[in-house]
């Protein structure tokens, strides 16, 4: 008798930094996924590396744990560090810094829907497992054809297509002109060479910013294409009944990003202030709605639980208080220690991957008082800064503003267009997608108003990128910022000038998480549970659906296991491998 | 063997994906030149198996694999990006390090791919200073046992063609580096150009043969005596920590994509991310200072140099 419950396992996982498992269990009757687990396969020990190193060498050596998203770890560090230090930077060195970072994310949004994940949706894969939607996109006029050029949804599908679609070649081109604006101050990319404790290590010149100034008309003037062709994309998708892919609690987290040069100090008292002057702001959703903004309340929430993952519990408490007198949790990063202990692989009610569980509590019990399991992104952060109104352009349901004028060879739309991101009904596959090209259009019109900031600087004469400083023995340091996926921790402890404690939870560790001690899923395996099988349910399934709906979270797996590493596999597959056209 | 088409199999084990990110920055020849085929010579390279940009996933992506393994790829090179671990470490508490999915029910991993991969590979190419040396997964106290190829394999191991384990490191590799370097290969295979001379690292030396601090655009102030005291300053950042006289690597002269860039050049440090002790000593702490025999050795050609070009000054010219 044949059972209607069959099995995946997607391994590798491409098209995602890093490697990641997915165990999937599908019902061929009801058309649905019921159960799931996601594996981080990959162990690196930077922790342990870490360890008795000073603590700047920790921001070149922490970005080594993503080459996708070097530049937020870069920045979460150098925070960190800066604080440990007690060595804040000059408010024209902080604009730099915020330059490199809106740089790296011009390229990974671009990167993420373009080249990652839009391929999901293309010519040759909605074809093949979709066909019903193919004819229909086919008949469907793209609304707002004006501003990308593309007549149909068919039309964006195929320009989706790896290596020979315009969109997808766009994308790629796009995404590396972000990178050069972003080693235009940071050196190199990946792996940026300039943040240092205090400051920039960047001799600037006005070539320089008139250098990035031209860049960036490019990413103004593409942004309005991007959202403009993925509006129409993810419209009809949600018209064909995609929306029900890949959804999850409106549980959500962002850290901020983009700091305001006059308000960071580095200060760890003034957290909650500098925090909220971010152009995108920090918090939590809990059931939509917003349980708070204030950077030191989120960062005293956050714990990690390592009861599904590859490595023994910690008990000890380093630190008991905060410099405030808070109570810092056994569970918090502060007093994380970090203890692989590999064994048997997809051992589900054990242990079964390398990433850990981080979890956050509500510990002013504000909504629940309980550990939330949070998602981290794009979403995240448009949803915080919509509902926060901490920013002029937040309206407490959508974030509205208006790209500039910007009149580029090769670019459709040269005139100023306001765009709006409203806050979504729920967090699912499209919506993520959606929110990752709206992110890209709402950074370069950051970059704008920053540019126009730096240049008064410069005309001031306040264009000090350095503050030097003195190493004291001891301290400690936290460092939050916003990655393209979602928020991203640093936290060290320094004993005699060396580090005696350094940990870091990425987005993708929020998101890829294993369930937790109380069973709970991670985001990943929640959203995949309850999404439609689309696909024709032949002998073997291909596991397309599951994909998509990991792929919309844009997984960053050296990140998460900044150990680990990992790949899925599906059961049985029988088309030729195409590879690229050639 | 037939050489009208080469395929390639991009491999990821204990990395970040950093070297991918890279050679799509790559300007001349760029990826998509190279798969595009961008010249006759050129042409027929086919990118069977690359983790984060092939469009199939799962058991379908692992074919390709297999295909290899069976030699009906060749002639194939094998390009490695991130470092090997030692997976007998982990297999004390029945564990792994990097794990790539399995085959007939049985746990396969990076090292399991590896080795099959390598001995049917017409080429080996270590990307990146992880893939090279072992990278910082190697850092002290190395928790997985990390190596990079070089060590894996040995200094005088041969691919099937007779071909060394060429490395680029860098960490990243530098975009063009890598696309330089496959094409160069493309044309040796094809009896264009002779294979690519290597320095005792196997590093390639059209790129790898000069200090950092020879290649760096400071260089200059430093010939004259400036050196930078604080961050933001113009000139050689050698008291600051820079480890250009150090490091082989022509970024400060080229840039990092299209010309941008470069670590000194810009104002920042070398942090000798090419090299094989990094992230090390004498690599680390990041700020200090290279070790003061290379300025005194340098500084006695220095005296050298000045004297012969002086002798020379008084000479009449030649031409």
């Amino acid at each position: 008798m044949e059972s209607k419950n069959k099995v995946i396992f997607i391994e590798p996982l491409t098209r995602i930094e890093g490697h990641l498992g997915i165990h999937a269990v599908a019902d061929t009757e009801a058309k649905k996924y019921t159960d799931a687990h996601a594996y981080a396969p990959m162990f690196r020990g930077f922790e342990i590396i870490l360890k008795g190193r000073e603590p700047a060498d920790a921001i070149w050596l922490t970005q080594r744990i993503c080459g996708v998203c070097p530049t937020p770890h870069g920045l979460a560090s150098v925070e960190c560090v800066d604080m440990t230090y007690q060595a804040p930077p000059p408010p024209f060195a902080v604009a730099i810094r915020d330059f490199t970072l809106i740089g790296e994310q011009l390229y990974d949004s671009p990167l993420g829907c373009g080249i990652l994940q839009g391929p999901d949706y293309c010519e040759t894969v909605v074809k093949k497992f979709n066909s019903e939607w193919w004819s229909e996109a086919q008949g469907r006029k793209a609304e707002r054809s004006d501003l990308h050029g593309y007549s149909t949804i068919a039309d964006i599908m195929t320009a989706l297509t790896p290596f020979t679609g315009s969109l997808w070649l766009k994308c790629l081109q796009m995404a590396k002109l972000g990178r050069k604006m972003n080693i235009i101050f940071g050196a190199k990319h990946p792996h940026v060479g300039t943040f240092i404790p205090g400051g920039v290590a960047k001799t600037v010149t006005v070539s320089d910013l008139e250098m990035f100034a031209s860049m960036l008309s490019q990413h103004i003037a593409f942004a309005k294409e991007l959202t403009a062709a993925f509006d129409d994309l993810l419209d009809f998708l949600i018209d064909v009944g995609y929306d029900n892919a890949g959804v999850r609690e409106n549980d959500l987290i962002s850290y901020g990003a983009y700091d305001d040069p006059y308000a960071y100090n580095a200060n760890y008292e003034d957290m909650g202030e500098w925090g909220e002057k971010r152009s995108v702001s920090p918090g939590v959703i809990i059931n939509g709605e917003l349980v708070t903004t204030d950077l030191i309340e989120i960062n005293l929430g956050v714990r990690e639980f390592v009861a599904h993952s590859y490595y023994e519990e910690w008990t000890e408490k380093d630190l008991e208080k905060d410099p405030l007198g808070n109570e810092i949790a056994v569970e918090h990063p502060w007093n994380k220690e970090t203890r692989p202990k590999p064994s048997s692989p997809k051992n589900w009610s054990e242990k079964y991957s390398w990433a850990t569980a981080p979890r956050w509590h509500d510990w002013k019990n504000k909504v629940n008082g309980e550990l939330n399991v949070v998602e981290a992104g794009p979403i995240a952060r448009l949803w915080v800064t919509a509902k926060a109104k901490k920013v002029p352009e937040s309206t407490g349901n959508s974030l509205k503003f208006t790209l500039p004028k910007a009149n580029v060879l090769g670019f459709k739309v040269s005139e100023e267009l306001t765009l709006e991101w409203k806050i979504p009904k729920n967090v699912n596959a499209i919506e993520r997608l959606r929110a990752r090209a709206y992110y890209h259009a709402y950074s370069a019109y950051v970059a704008y108003n920053l540019l126009l900031a730096a240049l008064e600087m410069v005309k001031k004469g306040e264009a000090k990128i350095w503050n030097p400083y003195k190493r004291p023995k001891n301290g400690i340091g936290v460092g939050l910022v916003e990655a393209m996926r979602g928020a991203l921790g640093h936290w060290c402890v320094m004993r005699n000038g060396k580090i005696h404690r350094y940990q870091v939870i990425t987005p993708t560790t929020w998101n890829a998480s294993p369930r937790d001690l109380n069973e709970n899923l991670g985001p990943y395996e929640k959203a995949i549970v309850e999404s439609p099988i689309t696909e024709p349910i032949e002998s073997e399934l291909n596991g397309i659906d599951v994909v998509r709906v990991v792929r919309s979270f844009d997984p960053c797996l050296a990140c998460t296991v900044h150990v680990y590493h990992g790949k899925s596999k599906i059961v049985k597959e029988v088309s030729p491998f195409v590879n690229v056209p050639k | 063997m037939s050489v009208e088409r080469i395929n390639v199999i991009w491999l990821q084990g204990q990395g970040c994906t950093g070297d991918t990110v890279s050679i799509a920055g790559a300007t001349y020849p760029s990826l998509t030149d190279i798969l595009n085929g961008f010249l006759p010579q050129a042409m027929g390279i086919t990118l069977q198996y690359h983790p984060t940009l092939m469009l199939p996933h799962g058991e379908e992506a692992q074919k390709s694999l297999k295909a290899a393994v069976k030699g009906e790829l060749d002639p194939f090179v094998l390009i490695l990006e991130g470092s090997i671990p030692d997976e007998s470490l982990a297999k004390k508490t029945n564990g792994f390090w990097c794990m790539m999915g399995e085959e007939e029910g049985k746990l396969m991993t990076f090292n399991d791919w590896l080795d099959r991969l390598a001995e049917k590979a017409a080429a080996v190419v270590a990307v990146g200073t992880c893939a090279a040396y072992g990278g910082i997964p190697h850092g002290s106290p190395n928790p997985t046992g990390a190596k990079g190829a070089y060590q894996y394999f040995g200094k005088d191991w041969k691919s099937k063609l007779g071909i060394p384990v060429i490395c680029i490191p860098g960490c990243p590799a530098q975009g063009d580096h890598m696309t330089e370097t496959l094409t160069h290969l493309v044309l040796t295979v094809r009896g264009l150009l002779p294979p690519p001379a290597l320095d005792k690292y196997n590093r390639p030396l059209f790129i790898f043969e000069h200090l950092v601090h020879e290649n760096c655009p400071r260089a200059g102030f430093f010939a004259c005596g400036k050196y930078s005291k604080e961050f933001g300053e113009p000139y050689c950042m050698g008291l600051l920590g820079c480890k250009g006289p150090i490091t082989h690597c022509d970024v400060p002269r080229r840039g990092f994509i299209d010309g941008i860039g470069g670590c000194p050049t810009i104002g920042s440090i070398c942090i000798g991310c090419t090299e094989p002790e990094f992230p090390d000593g004498p690599f680390s702490p990041v700020f200090k200072k290279a070790p003061p025999g290379v300025f005194a050795s340098e500084a006695v050609r220095d005296i050298l140099g000045k004297i012969y070009a002086l002798l020379h000054r008084l000479k009449r010219r030649k031409i």
